[in-house]
């Protein structure tokens, strides 16, 4: 390193440590140090032009940092939540298994309001085995050669054994297709419980207080979390269980359903608007904002494009003239109904 | 025209779309990123001089592309659900697209210059520089002495510094 680069250096850090000295004071509250230590930052600026000229890049990003107050009306929070979840996507892949943890430790702490910032981006999410982003569609062969496919905003995690081959679904939709092993069942788990298979084909969708299990071929044993006997369910059937317990099965038909899945298409069949939104928000880029309650009563039968949310959105608001979609920007749709007039 | 570019896109366009397509699960994603990877090497054309492997160069440039995609979608989302949040239960709070669209701006920026940064350094970081948390409470919330905070904070400013241009 040439003298004049080592100069470079030392005359950085200098500069570093002078502007956390300043914001130290300013932190503190202390007026007093404050302006002393000011007074003293502005004479070692002035007394080399190289000085100042280190100084005035870190200090125009300082700016650009306490800046971003102001704009949510002097709240830190969303431009901190965005900061933590640009950093923890923002590294390579390999970078990424090697600081999970750290990042996990990074994103917890951060004490970020939890129910928003977990919802965009849960830490189970970021570190799952097999995961898709809004939108996007991936098939994969397991080595036993089950297959999984997974619709968008989906995330797994695989735990393969000598006894039990596990599937834990974390969110999202999934189509299975178990191959056959009559030594090791093959599970599929969420927090509502367990789904056990020999060999067979169904689809499993995470809702966030329930799992649904749609069956299209051969037949599952489902335990809700909380015990009880499990329940066999057939291929042609729906079942909708939570921790507690089963909702009685409902039919299916297992050809549509399927092929629904491969044209990327929802079909749904009497069901609350929030669940169809929570579908068409994990298929969408950016942020679905609606209120679970006010939308709740409002029960929907149709066939909506995955690929095409915004399609979906205009279907729905057509065969419902009481519902308002306004979009701030692409990222950001809020869904509400319009009020009586 | 037969310049090395009009060869590799020729040759090679139709076959990085397919990959980012089966990548990115969209086609128009696909199309926007096959496109910006031939304009980013447009602009470093020395590049392609003597390029052997012009499918793993491909994939390489569109790789950085799709990890900054990814930053940048994440950071909007976390952001503008925050904020939607934050002006449910303010309702004078009202942005409008372009006061967002500049907030979004500066976060890419200041984001890009972290990225790289270990966690705890970036951690007090923010702190101390957007909550304005004073260094003692730091120290406290990362069960390290006030002078590891300090350190943090001198790294996080000299690597900012390195990432915006200088020779930190």
């Amino acid at each position: 390193m040439s003298a004049a680069a080592r100069d470079n250096d030392s005359i950085a850090t200098e500069a570093a440590q002078w502007l956390v000295s300043l914001r130290d004071d300013e932190t503190q509250g202390n007026a007093a140090a404050l302006a002393r230590t000011r007074a003293a930052f502005i004479a070692w600026k002035a007394a080399d032009p190289r000085h100042a000229e280190a100084a005035q890049r870190m200090e125009a990003l300082l700016e650009r940092v306490q800046g971003l107050r102001g704009q949510a009306g002097g709240n830190a929070r969303p431009a901190q939540a965005a900061l933590n979840a640009a950093l923890s996507t923002g590294q390579s892949r390999r970078r990424r298994a090697a600081r999970a943890g750290a990042v996990l430790a990074l994103v917890l702490a951060m004490a970020v309001p939890a129910a928003v910032a977990l919802r965009v981006w849960p830490p189970a999410y970021l570190m799952a085995d097999l995961r898709t982003s809004a939108g996007e569609w991936q098939d994969h062969q397991l080595a036993d050669g089950t297959r999984i496919a997974l619709r968008g905003g989906s995330a797994v995690n695989l735990r393969y054994d000598a006894a039990r081959r596990t599937l834990e679904l974390v969110q999202g939709d999934i189509l299975v297709d178990v191959a056959k092993d009559a030594a090791r069942p093959f599970v599929v788990q969420t927090a509502h419980g367990l789904i056990r298979a020999l060999g067979t084909r169904f689809m499993v969708e995470r809702q966030p207080d329930a799992t649904v299990l749609s069956m299209l071929e051969s037949t599952t044993e489902v335990q809700p979390a909380a015990g009880g006997a499990p329940l066999r369910v057939h291929a042609g059937e729906r079942l909708r269980f939570t921790a507690a317990q089963a909702d009685a099965a409902t039919p299916l038909d297992a050809s549509t359903t399927e092929g629904a899945w491969r044209r990327h298409q929802l079909v749904v069949h009497d069901q609350p608007l929030p669940e169809v939104l929570d579908a068409l928000a994990r298929q969408r880029p950016g942020h679905l904002q609606y209120d679970r309650a006010a939308l709740e009563g409002i029960r929907v039968s149709a066939v909506l494009p995955l690929d095409d949310t915004g399609r979906a959105l205009q279907l729905l608001v057509d065969s419902f003239p009481q519902l308002r979609v306004r979009m701030l920007t692409r990222y950001f749709v809020m869904v509400d109904t319009a009020p009586q007039p | 025209m037969h310049s090395p570019i009009h060869v590799l896109y020729a040759d090679h366009h139709g076959w990085l779309l397919g990959w980012l397509r089966r990548r990115l699960g969209c086609p128009h994603g696909a199309a926007d990123v096959a496109h910006d990877t031939f304009v980013r090497i447009l602009a470093s054309r020395d590049a392609l001089l003597g390029l052997r492997e012009p499918r793993a160069y491909l994939t390489t440039t569109a790789q950085h592309l799709l990890i900054d995609r990814a930053r940048r979608q994440a950071l909007e989302r976390a952001y503008l659900a925050e904020l939607a949040a934050l002006a449910d239960s303010h309702p004078g709070l009202a942005p409008s697209p372009e006061e967002t669209l500049a907030a979004l701006q500066a976060l890419e920026q200041i984001s890009a210059a972290l990225d790289g940064l270990p966690p705890r350094p970036a951690r007090a970081f923010l702190l101390h520089f957007l909550d304005g948390e004073p260094q003692g409470a730091i120290a406290a919330t990362l069960g390290v002495s006030t002078r590891m905070v300090r350190k943090y904070l001198v790294q996080a400013l000299l690597h900012c510094h390195a990432a915006t241009g200088g020779h930190a």
